[in-house]
């Protein structure tokens, strides 16, 4: 059974399209990391997965069931993202209780042990703690709700670099304990690419790419050497990015589909062949053909 | 295997009811505040007269508890408005909630803060009344004794106003929400009509007629229907109007 479903869907702020018929699937129990650039849809298609917000036009499904205004929905899915409101009222101890009674697979033992690890204190309101706590109580109660659907947008925002390991480390061991079906959208890729089983690429409100973690360090490939020779080897290749680096080398991101005739006549080039971080492969992937920021400057 | 929670209607409202319990109590130290200054206010009485002749003069001053009475009407209206607002109807959807569930809750938590303001109106109007006795220094205090019945009628159609102002004050709270150029109609048309009352010296402003259709009946029991219709209907059309928004940006 699908957990998540998105058919054709389109979701549009006056002219501009925030969601492009949208298209993919998700199924059970798997980590999916949601990624692309500002502007890419992200955290619209979080919204309306999450029932926050309704699509202009297509079919979205959450657990069979359209997810607007839907209350089986509701109580078996949480979103944690950074314009959580929570009450002024009430202190954090107050708040954990709140969710404990709301969410009835809550582990309030989980929720305590964090709690007590990122040196939260009870007694603060939330409105009082710092981004990055904020980020931290709200990501402490997207884990211990343990809802079959857990959607994080942007869950470390404002963390520092430990408490953004330790969530994640934290959100593995208890996926493990309790497999449920996660998505976590991030700017930072390297982060979280650790944990996750699938990548699911958004551009401009498209799927891009959607294919487990594994298959996309395979996808592409660098070639580099010199100029001409990257140039008139480059020809009929599928080439995601190519720049200039300097002293007359170039390089060029490929799709990684070279036979090996193809690999030979490269050789005797003396092109030369790397792999590529994922973080650096989605940027070219969904950079706009326009250059890069270089093109700025070089204007004139 | 995945199992998913079933929810109720009516499980996820009591559950958003206790969190509102706890998550609105701030309201209520408004109710106290607003409550201590009304009893001040009608420390100084509100009417009275005097007279005398060459032998012996008296004046005479009469308390009530209408300044408390008024200033518990008004907090219930804005208790209502602000529970419309976007960081409070944002709060219910962190949580379990959906559109219907979520106004169940509030109506139900403003039912239960216009009986706590009924209640307690009813109390700060008693305190009033033993304050005048031990703080002034007067030789007559006649105070007109109620039955117990209309002890209770007045609890009742206090609790009855009280909720009447927050569904109200509800719905002038969606219609903001909905469309901002409220803020400026809704306060011109009250101010507007209260002014030309005044000008123009006559009770015929629709805000006063309206006002008189509850104000005038005589029969507690129609009196109880009419809040009641009017209060359902407010938060009817608020519930309506609440389609139109998003649930949660």
């Amino acid at each position: 059974m699908s957990v998540l479903e998105f058919d054709s869907v389109t979701k549009t702020y006056g002219e501009k399209k925030a969601l492009d018929s949208l298209t993919f699937t998700l199924g059970e129990n798997k980590i999916t990391g949601l990624i692309g650039r500002n502007g890419a849809g992200k955290t619209t298609m979080l919204k309306i997965a999450a029932g926050f917000m309704s699509e202009s036009s297509g079919e979205v499904r959450v657990f069979g069931k359209h997810p607007f205004n839907n209350l089986t929905v509701s109580a078996n899915l949480i979103m944690i993202d950074n314009d959580m409101n929570l009450p002024a009222a009430l202190s954090l101890e107050e708040l954990l209780e709140a969710a404990a009674n709301f969410y009835p697979n809550w582990d309030m033992k989980l929720a305590r042990n964090l709690f007590d690890y990122f040196s939260l204190h009870p007694k603060q309101t939330h409105a009082g703690l710092s981004k990055g706590m904020k980020n931290t109580f709200n990501a402490i109660i997207g884990l211990a709700a343990r809802c079959p659907l857990t959607i994080f947008d942007e869950p470390t925002n404002g963390m520092d670099a430990g408490v953004r390991k330790d969530f994640y480390r934290a959100l593995l061991k208890d996926y493990i304990a309790n497999p449920r079906t996660i998505i976590i959208s991030s700017h930072h890729l390297n982060e979280v690419e650790d944990i996750l089983e699938d990548i699911l690429l958004l551009k401009d409100g498209k799927q891009f790419l959607h294919m487990p973690v594994e298959e996309l360090r395979e996808y592409a490939v660098v070639v580099s050497g010199k100029e001409e020779a990257v140039n008139s080897w480059l020809r009929g290749h599928e080439v995601f990015h190519k720049s200039e680096v300097s002293f007359g080398r170039t390089f060029a991101v490929i799709r990684n589909d070279l036979s090996d005739e193809q690999i030979a006549a490269a050789m005797k080039m003396s092109l030369e062949f790397s792999t590529i971080s994922n973080e650096d492969l989605c940027l070219y992937l969904t950079s706009q053909e326009k250059g890069g920021i270089d093109d700025v400057f070089n204007k004139g | 295997m995945m199992y998913l929670t079933k929810v109720s209607l009516w499980d996820v409202v009591k559950k958003q009811f206790r969190f509102k319990l706890k998550s609105f109590r701030g309201m209520f130290t408004s109710l106290m505040i607003l409550q201590v200054m009304a009893l001040l206010f009608s420390l100084s009485g509100e009417g009275g007269g005097g007279g005398g002749t060459d032998m012996f003069s008296y004046d005479m001053k009469l308390y009530s508890g209408n300044i408390i009475t008024a200033f518990m009407m008004i907090w219930a209206l804005i208790s209502a408005i602000v529970v419309t607002t976007q960081a409070y109807r944002f709060d219910d959807y962190t949580f379990v909630a959906n559109r219907l569930s979520s106004h169940l809750a509030n109506i139900l938590f403003l039912g239960w803060a216009s009986i706590i303001g009924g209640i307690t109106t009813v109390l700060a109007s008693q305190s009033l009344k033993l304050s005048v006795f031990f703080l002034k220094d007067r030789e007559f205090v006649e105070s007109q004794p109620l039955t117990v019945l209309q002890m209770a009628e007045g609890l009742a159609a206090t609790i009855l106003y009280l909720f009447l102002f927050t569904a109200i004050g509800y719905l002038l709270g969606m219609l903001v929400q909905r469309n901002k150029i409220f803020m400026v109609i809704i306060p011109g048309f009250l101010f507007g009509s209260l002014f030309l009352n005044v000008l123009l010296a006559s009770e015929s402003t629709l805000v006063i007629d309206i006002g008189q259709l509850f104000v005038r009946e005589t029969s507690f029991l129609l009196f109880t229907v009419k809040v009641l219709l009017t209060s359902a209907l407010a938060y009817a059309i608020s519930a309506w109007i609440s389609n139109s928004l998003e649930v949660r940006k």
